[in-house]
Order: structure tokens, then sequence, then C-alpha cells
């Protein structure tokens, strides 16, 4: 696999715009050509070289990963729309991380501002740290979110996770995210998105949720009114074939949105 | 004994509150042009007008910062010394435009695009959720002549009208008689959902005290009832299970029933997800009954500003035009968060004073860089600011076009002469796009 390493060579003094830094705008350029590639500041457009030493090999896209070195969390939208490849970084990242990403995959080995995996709709995002609010969200006034794809966070993950994410059965899509802990409103306006977090779970969880399953192996701060308990279950099955062992309390919701629903909210027994 | 001469202006607008009252009369005296009486206005309504009248903290002149002093300057001086911060600054900012009329904030998104600046106005630290939420799940809502008419339930859900909108009370949801509520304040129940027994709970039918920040939870529960569902809590945000199901119960029942909300709602805990649910609930209760939810915008032109932005941008505020096209993402693009990350070098305010009401941090931000104010009064932002443009007052001292909470556009009207040196904002503005112009190269 070619490789191609980028250090950043000075924190910019506004949040840089780097949405040219993916596998497939750099499949098939040249170093020089790659150092060419525009990226903005403010209200200037600035080349690649200003910010970032760009060193390695080129190649094709779906062979190529990009190293990114360096405290990105000034720099915005990297690995936007990208559909092949991977990029790794190492250190924080800024806002936007991989939004509407259709394939390949993206590290980082470090936390991840706002909007990471926003409207993802395919490949995986995998993050060692924490991310900010609108993790796999919906941009607003969308009303189809992260339509596949998944999102792994090891630490917790801010408000509104998985607003509007949305399956398709038929196409059999499934947007799934697994993180560490999680912040108020995860999961809102869900329509078939599964989320499984490993620890605890602030308030309003599943709120307007018409279908999909939310697995929250630790404890809930409050539980919203409108879920109703169905009954205890001895493990899980994901739509997507995962299982999760564990004792869980099984809840049916949003009722808000509708008196029957194939919602579920299981909170560890 | 001398006579005064004093001349009338009937049917003016009031610049002031969201509700914009049309009906108030002011007498000026000819001599001094000064305002002397003001009828049907409320106090801070008539206030207002009142302060157009000769004071030591009217700005009559443009000031320019030398020396660390504001000192008098020419028009040309100060519009030099505003286009050279502008052009020069790679992450302007124009913040403001709630406050005048809607010619002048056409030209502030003129300026922007040219500038390539952010543009943003006061919803993002008021009404800004109340728009998020609309942009997800829209908003069943209609003018507030309908509600006069025909609401015989009037909820006001974390509002308090009595204080912050004076006459609204009287002219379109509480006393007013209306063509099918012949008989005003009996015909209708009206209900307040607020964690104070506010004075605008004083004198309602039903006061629900929730909670503070648990409005959302408060109203999921509503709208599982509303579905058939029985709650499994006795109690959902300090509101007994008995308690909601009486106000349930009471909004099926009603004719025309009609939520008028405040910052209660968009500025508590979860902010535009109180919105969002509230007008689900709205939506939701339109299966029963006739039902519609209305923000009371506080600033009274806040309406036209998103009106007048989104009609030029698509997007109502947190506007970034810094990659030559509108983009919008409030959080990222709004005044706050921005200058709190201390990610703007230039500021152009505009009828506005996010000194008094910005996070304090994010003022301290916004003082280390060059600011400019357009400003009639002596502000704490003005204060500080590097060059200040003298504005007449919009609906006292020129006309214009605003937009009352409801979006019914009306006419402000001038009652009198800007004193001084005094421009219109509008007016402003063109000076100052023109200039930005030359100094870009641009036609």
């Amino acid at each position: 696999m070619a490789e191609i390493k980028l250090t950043l060579k000075k924190k910019p003094e506004f949040p840089l715009e780097a949405d040219s830094i993916t596998p497939d705008n750099f499949s098939g350029k040249s170093i020089d050509d790659i150092k060419a590639l525009e990226v903005y500041i403010g209200n200037q457009t600035a080349k690649l070289e200003d910010y970032f030493e760009v060193k390695g090999d080129t190649g094709e896209a779906d062979d190529l990963k990009i190293k990114i070195d360096g405290d990105l969390s000034n720099v915005k939208r990297i690995g936007q729309e990208m559909t092949t490849g991977e990029i790794e970084i190492d250190g924080d990242v800024g806002m936007h991380l991989g939004n509407q990403m259709k394939g390949g995959k993206i590290t980082v080995n470090g936390n991840a501002d706002d909007w990471a995996g926003a409207m993802l709709e395919g490949g995986e995002i995998i993050i060692k740290g924490d991310t900010g609010h609108y993790t796999g969200a919906a941009y607003r006034g969308f009303w189809k979110g992260m339509q596949d794809g998944v999102i792994r966070v090891e630490g917790k993950i801010g408000n509104e996770a998985m607003l509007w994410a949305r399956n398709s059965k038929g196409a059999n899509k499934w947007p799934t995210l697994y993180c560490g802990e999680a912040g108020s409103f995860l999961g809102i306006h869900n329509h078939g998105g599964t989320i499984v977090v490993e620890g605890n779970v602030d308030r309003c969880c599943g709120a307007d949720q018409a279908w999909g399953t939310i697995v929250v192996k630790g404890s809930i701060s409050t539980k919203l009114p409108s879920y109703k308990k169905v009954g205890e279950v001895n493990g899980v099955e994901l739509p997507n074939g995962d299982k999760i062992k564990g004792k869980f309390v099984e809840y049916s919701g949003d009722h808000s949105v509708r008196k029957e629903t194939k919602g579920r909210l299981f909170i560890a027994a | 004994m001398a006579t005064r001469k004093i001349k009338t202006v009937y049917d003016v607008v009031c610049p002031f509150c969201g509700t914009l009252c049309d009906d108030l009369e002011v007498d000026v005296e000819i001599a001094t042009d000064k305002v002397v009486e003001v009828r049907n206005a409320c106090q801070i309504g008539t206030a207002k007008y009142y302060s157009s009248n000769p004071s030591p903290h009217r700005y009559e002149k443009p000031m320019i910062r030398k020396d660390g002093k504001l000192t008098e300057a020419s028009w040309d001086e100060a519009i030099e010394k505003a286009a050279d911060i502008l052009t020069a600054a790679k992450r302007p900012l124009l913040y403001g435009f709630s406050s005048t009329e809607c010619e002048a904030q056409g030209k502030g998104v003129e300026l922007a695009e040219i500038l390539g600046s952010i543009l943003d106005n006061t919803a993002s630290v008021c009404h800004g959720p109340t728009l998020l939420a609309e942009q997800d799940v829209g908003v069943p809502t209609s003018t507030l002549g309908e509600y006069k008419n025909r609401a015989d339930l009037v909820i006001f859900w974390g509002s308090n009208p009595v204080h912050a909108h004076p006459r609204h009370l009287g002219r379109y949801s509480e006393f007013i008689r209306g063509y099918f509520r012949k008989d005003g304040r009996n015909d209708r129940y009206v209900v307040v959902v607020d964690p104070r027994n506010t004075h605008t709970a004083q004198i309602a039918d039903m006061w629900i005290n929730v909670n503070p920040n648990e409005d959302y939870e408060l109203m999921n529960a509503i709208r599982a009832v509303l579905r058939g569902i029985d709650l499994d809590d006795e109690n959902v945000a300090g509101v007994p299970k008995d308690k909601i199901y009486e106000l349930v119960d009471l909004v099926k029942k009603c004719n025309y029933g009609v939520i008028f909300f405040g910052m209660g709602l968009t500025q508590t805990l979860s902010h535009h997800r109180n919105i969002d649910t509230a007008v689900c609930m709205t939506r939701e209760l339109n299966d029963h009954t006739k039902f519609l939810i209305t923000p009371m915008r506080g600033h009274y032109n806040v309406s036209g500003a998103n009106t007048v932005f989104t009609w030029n941008t698509g997007y109502a505020y947190s506007i970034d035009f810094s990659r030559g096209y509108p983009r919008y993402n409030p959080g990222e693009f709004s005044s706050v968060p921005l200058l709190m990350n201390d990610e703007v070098d230039a500021s152009l305010i505009v009828a506005s004073d996010p000194a008094s009401n910005f996070p304090q941090d994010s003022v301290r931000n916004m003082f280390k860089h060059p600011l400019i104010a357009i400003e009639p009064h002596e502000t704490p932002t003005s204060a500080f600011a590097d060059v200040v443009l003298p504005a007449a007052i919009a609906g006292i001292e020129c006309d214009g076009t605003a937009y009352r909470m409801d979006h019914v556009p009306l006419r402000l009207r001038k009652v009198k002469d800007a004193p001084g040196e005094c421009l219109t904002d509008k007016e402003i503005l063109e000076r100052l796009i023109k200039k930005v112009k030359e100094k870009l190269g641009e036609k």
C-alpha cells in the first residue's frame, strides 16, 4: 500500500478547511500536485504545502494510505466525501472529520471535534479518544443522516449523536455506532440506526426514535417517560448480526412518535 | 403665554419588541423636534421614543479612536478607516441587524458577501434554536390576528409577556375581544408553563410548575399520553401524572389552541430540542383539534433579519461567506463560539450591543481586535469600538420595513429628523460597501 505522510508545519491561526485531504483527491497525483492542492483559511485560499510537509509515495486511491501528524484540532473536513483508501491521524482532529464519507477507513489516535462522521454513507471511522457533539449526525435540516457504515469511538461522545440516522433493509444498510460513553439526546429522531454504548448515557436517550436499536451497557441518567418496559432479555442480537451478551431490561419507544413501535432501548439490568 | 406647536403622527409602528404594535400616536414639538408625548405604547416602547431626544449618550458625529480615545472625525475619514479594517481582516464578523429595518439588513448581506465574512444576527443568542427546530420538523403557525379572533386556549410556555411583550396580551392573546371570542378574557382559557410563578402565571387559569430544564421530558410525556400511552412514572419533571392527564384533556377539548413560547424553552438545557418536541406535540394535537405554535420574538425586527437573510442566502443566521458562497452551521459559524475560540479578527456590529449580552470571554476576544459600531447611542460595545458610525434610529428617525413575530411585514414611520450628522443604517452600509469595493478593486 502506497503511503503519503503529511506533517503539520504550524498550527493555523484560524480553522483550516482541508477537504482536499482525501485518498480520492490524492489519487494518481504527483507529490508536487498534492502540495498545490487548495486549502481554505478565513476568507483566503492557500496551498496544502503552506501548512503541511508532504512526503511519500503516490498511488491509486484504493491502494493509498494518508498518514497525518501534528495537532490538527484546528483543521476541519479531513476525509470529506472520501470513497476509498485510508487515513490515519496521529493527534487530535477538528470538526467534520470524514463527513459524508462513502467508503474507506479513517483512524484517529486522539480526539475528534464535532460532526465526526456526519451523514456517513459507508466506510469505517475509528476514534481512539473522545468525539464532540453530533457524531454521525445529520446536518441541519436533513431528514436522512448516517445511512450506512460504522463509527467506533473508544471514549465519550457528545450530544445528539446519530441524529436522524436512517437504515435501509432492502439495500442492507445498517448505520452503526459503538462508543464508550454518550452525552444527551443519543440517537434522537433515530430511524433504524444501531447504537451500542459500553458505559453510561446522559438524559433523553432515544428521544423521538421511530425505529432502531440502542443498547446501553451502563446506566441512563434519566429515562424518558415515553419509553415503556417490555421485559428482561438475556443478550441482544443487533440487526447487523452482532450479538451483545449480558442481561438487559428491554424498553419500547419512543411512544411519543407512535403507539406501536419497533424502536428498542436495552439498558443493563 | 406662548403656544407650543406640536405635530402628531398617527398609526406609528413601535420599534421595540416583536409584537410591533401599530397603533401608536406620537407628539413631536415642532420648534425643537423633540418627542413630547407617546400614546398607546407600553412603558418600554414609550421610553424608546423618548431616547431619541437630545442626550449626552447620543452620537451625533462619526468617531475614530486616536491615541486610545474616541475623537470626532468626518464621515469620509470614518468610512475609510472602517473599510481598511474590514478589508484587512481574514475572518471578519458582521453581527446585529435585529433592531434595524429590512433595507439595511439587505445591505448587510451584500457587504458580507463582498468581504467573505461571517454574517449573524441576534437570533443566534435568542430564538436561533427555534429556527433549528423548524428546519428539522417544520412549524404549524399562523398570524396573530387569527389567534385573536379564534383561540380559546392559550398556552404560554417559558415566556412572560407581561414583562417582555407587555401589549401582546391586550392586543392578541388574552384580554382582547375577537370575532369568535366576543367576551375577551372570559372566552379564553390561559395556561402558563414556567418554573417560576411569573406575573403572566398569576393572571392565568392554570399554572404548571415544571422543573427547570425539564420541559423536554414534560412535553415528551404529554405526547405519549396523546398517543394513548399510560405513563409508568407518577411524576414527570415535577408535574404529577394526574395534572398531565388533566392538561391533555384540556388541550384535546379546546376548539382552537395556541402555544406561545419564549427564552424559557430556547435557552434552557435542551435548547432546539425543546422546540422540536413542542412542534411535534402541536402537530399531533391537530389529530384532535386545531392547534398552532408561535415563538415570542424579542427584537422588533429579528424576524425581518431572519427573513431578509433567508431570501438572500437561503439561511436565517450564522452564515459564513468565507468560501464565496453562503454556508450555514450554528455552533460553528455563530458569533459566540467564534468569539470564544478567538476566530474573529475584526467585527462590525450593527444596531446591537453584544458586550452586554455575550459571555465575558467572547466579549474580551472581540475587544482584542478592531471593532466598528454602527449605533445611535453609547453602549458598552460602542464605548470600546475603534470606529463609531452614528445612526438614525430606525422607526423613529427613518422609515423602513419590519417583520412582526408572526412574519407580517409592517412599514415603520419616521416621526422626526435624526440629530447632527447621523445617517440611516442603510446609507452607512451603502457608503461602506462602496468604499470596500473601491479598496478591493471591484466594480
